[in-house]
């Protein structure tokens, strides 16, 4: 028997065709009718307690609950009779009853559903009632300010807590007209919790750091893209006057508090003009006194002599320029692997997150090695989390024992296990077996370890082993935490076959075989014992790499350049220029261009477009073939206790994101530990 | 009516024991059923025309309309001021609901079925308890199972899909497409009377049950018989027994006599108050009660007299609805809370006149607009106090303003 997946409705006496299981809002929603709804998102389980979506069904004797009603076969729907908007109106008569009218004093006002819906649908006049319902002021910890009083109970970030962060820490005690939405610790300790101040639609839950700071008619809202992680969020910055006063995701999106709350570390610690070091004494400097100085040194140096790094969050155009540049200087040693990661570059596949955020929907087992996705990248740690709801879904981890919000076999902290894997050995590898499409996700626990690259070959072999790499199926992944390391990765900007890669750098500027070290934005490597080398730090930031400079040249941060970056599932993604850079900071690759014509090896671009013309944009993600394998001996991963709201330079310089890890890591790390034990046991 | 009576244990207050309650007849000829084959016992079942003995009455042979559920859910959670013949049912007669439970089990081809009883019943759930160890001992279960879960309880667990959510471990709150699926499988739900009342039906016959009562309701019914009678008492009547001789006979008659009363609930306090004009020549049925715009309900009657504040009375029943709300939907939440302040002002007759007809469009909208039945039950009393006792109300309105000098007299 064939399943009828087409059917036949009417809307407003206007005839519709619409699929099977789809609810009437949706339907209306496909058809641009429009039903107001403040209970109800996409994304999260349906309340229906709003009631503001009420329609009319012909022959049903109440007025139905369309974000919850599926569509059937014949059914005619009416949304806007008179019983309807009388419906409408009364239910935002019951929802304004306990609001207190200070629009005026919310920041939710001009963004706010239950204002607009009140405008477009209420009765435009107050009835008189009873004494207003007052509530105990809440705390929601450092990002999310409560006005309890606001709130009119659309459950909405109960269920975003629930099901897409997965700590369930916010819930609604009592019941009646006493419930209360309450962060159960007093504290929302989730990665992803900034996401409940969007979804609140009456300006219960508003952000902490932008409270009384704007309102939404007065910003201007600028499209980009977010580098806090390899993710690459799309993004809206909102600006008022060239100053960013908040960001928000794109529309149904979710982002994490580190996109949303670091952007206050740009108007921190920022590096406004040159300087050069005098006598141990940074000096401020003109850009030609800062160029002299460099080229003087690396005239007399040889190539091999010298060395450049590029940071986590470079962009592709100075990766290439850069690339252009050292290519033509003829020096050997450069790296982009800030982190010291094993990554092979011979084909696009090998370094990229190739399932992809949506195709984590489609795979049946998983398999994660040294990494910790929630914390490295919180919104694709939402994505697993989706797919282990969905049920049927087994999750095996190798590496540091963690809280990922989802239940998961921990198969120990020795990459070992793998070889067991491999030969079939493990009981997961039944369960891989058994999957028709596995993955495995490799991060930098793994990847940075004194065995990355055996571990990593591993992997490959597990992944050809288990047969997830097919033409319709690429089921191995690396995690990335850098959003500028798959940009530079794709333009090659690795080490000559004769150079040094991170570590090795390092190690040659400790013991003086490196006599210059050229840093573009490298600030998460602990520089110390340096003094026989001449350091270069350019950059946005005065962090661990502009500590250690003899010469800073200012560069600018995301929001202020227009450029590309490359997320790690291998999507092409631009930032634009929205604000000014302080001071006489520049483009990085302008930097470069102009360092080019100094040290005597002119490089031909003049504007971006002509960068763009050239740069080796590839949405291939062919993997290499005939990887050989490489046995793990001992098999130790690296543990790590990264602080999630300390990663790059922009948070470590964000107050929000200072106070975020005292009030919040230790109550994180506290509750991951139990979490974790009230799972396993 | 003696020898048509089903629960001959509540008059008598007996012994619970399976052996008192074999002698009584229950578990006696169950095997002989449950060999006739489901279909047999759907078939007697439909000929009975046995309705829900709850809120809305349904035809239990409509609800077994698909011909099979996995699970039988007994609704023992949703006690409504007013009623307690629940509670007397599993104090006396525990052996038929477990029989009954057995079934309807096997009608529909179940293999659990779950008790949800009410975490107050301490003592109901013991007597439960240890019916069920008895019967188990006795392997009279088979393959069956049966689990007592004890649940926060709550008069919002009578809508249906709350109880699940409650069954499921969650809030109780009602589903908003009105699933009725126990962890993912089909479930019926019946509450306790409807199912006990089945394996007396299944062995003296379709036939003698639909010989009782009136057209539309059959068979007999439980009445819990409080307020202002002599004798307030839980007893077994046929359907469509006139109110005044049931109070008469099995009450003690009204305190002060039939003179001196005023109102009555006639089946839980969601069913809203009927003055004593209408209680006259009322009949106890589903038809004769919806014919005066209430309900048989739970069978839960509250008599009052005229000493009673009925308006405080509605404001003490709206204060309950207040607290029972789940919280959900806007209407039912706010709204109730709502009403219970308005009528607390209104008891006193602080208000105006104007204050009485934003009541009736507050209880209408509530009723209209509310996510499960809750609302309309929050709203009944209140509807029916302003129906048959608005004089009362905008009399009381009218001294209070008088008292405060606001009007002339």
């Amino acid at each position: 028997m064939t399943e009828k997946t087409q059917i036949q409705i009417s809307i407003n006496d206007m005839p519709v065709e619409c699929t099977v299981g789809k609810t009437i809002l949706e339907v209306c929603q496909d058809q641009g009718i429009e039903v107001p709804t403040l209970c109800y998102d996409k994304s999260l389980s349906i309340s229906g307690g709003c009631r503001m979506c009420l329609v009319e069904v012909k022959g049903w004797e109440k007025l139905q609950t369309s974000c919850g009603i599926p569509v059937e076969e014949g059914m005619e729907i009416y949304t806007q009779t008179a019983r309807v908007s009388e419906a409408r109106k009364s239910s935002l008569d019951f929802l304004l009853m306990d609001h207190p009218l200070e629009c005026p004093l919310c920041d939710k006002s001009g963004e706010c559903p239950l204002q607009d819906q009140s405008f477009d649908y209420g009765e435009g006049r107050g009835i008189p009632a009873e004494a207003k319902r007052v509530m105990e002021t809440q705390e929601f910890g450092p990002l999310i300010k409560a006005s309890m009083n606001r709130c009119i109970h659309c459950n909405l970030c109960v269920r975003f807590a629930d099901e897409v962060a997965g700590t369930a820490e916010i819930g609604a005690l009592g019941r009646g007209d006493e419930t209360e939405i309450r962060a159960l610790k007093g504290v929302v300790t989730s990665e992803l919790s900034g996401n409940v101040i969007d979804l609140c639609p009456a300006g219960a839950l508003l952000s902490k750091p932008f409270k009384g700071r704007g309102k939404a008619w007065e910003m201007e809202s600028f499209e980009t893209v977010d580098v806090m992680d390899a993710v690459g969020s799309p993004i809206r910055v909102q600006v008022r006057e060239g100053e960013i006063m908040r960001i928000l995701p794109r529309e149904g999106e979710w982002i994490s508090d580190k996109t949303r709350f670091a952007h206050d570390g740009l108007s921190y610690q920022r590096l406004d003009q040159p300087y050069i070091r005098v006598e141990g004494k940074l000096q401020p400097a003109s850009w030609a006194d800062a160029f002299k100085i460099i080229v003087k040194k690396m005239t007399s140096l040889k190539p091999s002599e010298m060395a450049f790094l590029i940071g986590d969050l470079v962009d592709m155009e100075t990766a290439y320029v850069l690339r252009q540049l050292l290519d033509k200087m003829k020096v050997p040693h450069r790296d982009c692997r800030e982190a010291g990661q094993y990554l092979p570059v011979s084909a696009r596949g090998d370094y990229l997150f190739n399932t992809t955020m949506e195709g984590i929907q489609k795979a049946d087992a998983c398999l994660i090695v040294g990494s910790n996705p929630r914390l490295e990248a919180p919104v694709l740690n939402a994505h697993i989390r989706k797919r282990f709801l969905g049920g049927n879904f087994p999750v095996a981890l190798v590496g540091q024992k963690i809280d990922l919000t989802y239940t998961y076999d921990h198969l120990g902290t020795n990459a070992l296990v793998l070889k067991e894997i491999l030969n079939g050995n493990h009981p997961f590898a039944e369960t891989l077996k058994g999957a028709k499409n596995p993955m495995i996700i490799v991060g930098n626990g793994a990847l940075t370890s004194l065995e990355g690259e055996a571990i990593y070959k591993t992997c490959r072999a597990i992944a050809a082993q288990f047969n997830m790499i097919r033409k319709d199926w690429n089921g191995f992944n690396v995690i990335h935490t850098a959003a500028g390391c798959v940009g530079a990765l794709d333009v090659g900007f690795v080490p000559l076959k004769e150079g040094h890669d991170t570590a090795g750098i390092l190690r040659g500027a400790k013991v003086g075989t490196l006599k210059l070290l050229y840093l573009v934005g490298v600030d998460n490597i602990p520089f110390n014992g340096l003094e026989d080398t001449f350091v270069v730090y350019q950059g946005h930031h005065g962090d661990a790499g502009a500590h250690e400079a003899h010469v800073i040249l200012p560069g600018v941060a995301y929001t202020e350049k227009d450029a590309s970056y490359v997320n790690m599932e291998g999507r092409l993604q631009e930032a634009h220029k929205i604000v000014q850079g302080p001071g006489e900071a520049k483009e990085d690759w302008k930097i470069i261009r102009g360092l080019s014509e100094v040290v005597g090896h002119k490089l031909p671009y003049n504007t971006r477009e002509e960068i763009l013309a050239e740069l080796p944009i590839s949405e291939a993600s062919s993997m290499s073939k005939g990887v050989e394998f490489q046995e793990i001996t001992r098999g130790f991963m690296k543990e790590s206790d990264e602080n999630f709201y300390r990663t790059n330079v922009i948070c470590r310089s964000s107050p929000t994101m200072a106070q975020c890890s005292v009030e919040l890591v230790s109550t994180a790390q506290k509750a991951t530990v139990r979490g974790y034990e009230e799972v396993v046991s | 009516m003696k020898k048509n009576r089903i629960f001959t244990n509540i008059i008598d207050q007996g012994p619970v024991t399976l052996k008192a309650a074999q002698t009584r007849g229950d578990w006696g000829t169950t095997q002989e059923i449950l060999s006739k084959g489901s279909q047999w016992i759907q078939d007697q079942v439909a000929q009975s025309d046995l309705r829900e003995r709850s809120h809305g009455g349904e035809y239990v042979a409509k609800k077994w309309e698909k011909r099979e559920a996995a699970y039988i859910v007994i609704n023992a959670c949703s006690n409504e001021p007013g009623s307690g013949t629940e509670k007397y049912l599993l104090r006396y007669e525990p052996h038929k609901v477990i029989e009954g439970a057995l079934l309807i089990g096997a009608a529909l081809g179940a293999h659990t079925c779950y008790i949800c009883i009410r975490g107050e019943y301490l003592q109901e759930r013991e007597i439960l308890e240890s019916a069920l160890e008895e019967v188990r001992e006795k392997n009279l279960l088979g393959q069956f199972q049966i689990y007592i879960h004890e649940g926060a309880g709550g008069t919002l667990c009578g809508e249906e899909t709350a109880l699940l959510e409650s069954l499921e471990g969650r809030k109780a709150m009602p589903r908003v497409n009105g699933d009725r699926k126990l962890y993912g499988c089909s479930a019926v739900i019946h509450g306790v009377e409807t199912v006990a009342t089945i394996p007396e039906i299944l062995r003296r016959g379709a036939p003698w049950f639909a010989s009782l009562g009136t057209l539309h309701s059959k068979g007999t019914k439980l009445f819990s018989l409080s307020g202002h009678v002599e004798t307030p008492c839980v007893v077994e009547e046929e359907m469509g027994v006139s109110l005044k001789e049931l109070i008469e006979t099995h009450g003690g008659g009204v305190k002060g006599g039939w003179g001196f009363f005023l109102a009555v609930i006639p089946g839980g306090s969601s069913t809203g108050f009927l003055p004593k004009e209408i209680c006259n020549d009322l009949c106890l049925d589903f038809e004769s009660l919806e014919r005066v715009s209430s309900c048989l309900g739970t069978g839960g009657i509250v008599v009052m007299d005229k000493s009673t504040d009925i308006v405080r009375v509605t404001a003490r029943l709206a204060q309950f609805y207040q607290q029972e709300s789940c919280g959900k939907c806007t209407p039912c939440r706010v709204g109730t809370g709502w009403v219970f302040q308005l009528l607390e002002r209104l008891s006193v007759g602080q208000g105006e006149k104007e204050d009485l007809d934003q009541l009736q469009d507050l209880l209408q909208r509530m009723s209209e607009t509310s996510l499960c039945a809750f609302g309309g039950w929050a709203a009944a009393p209140v509807v029916s106090l302003l129906r048959y006792f608005q004089p009362e109300l905008e009399h009381r309105i009218h001294m209070y303003n008088v008292a405060s000098k606001r009007v002339k007299v």
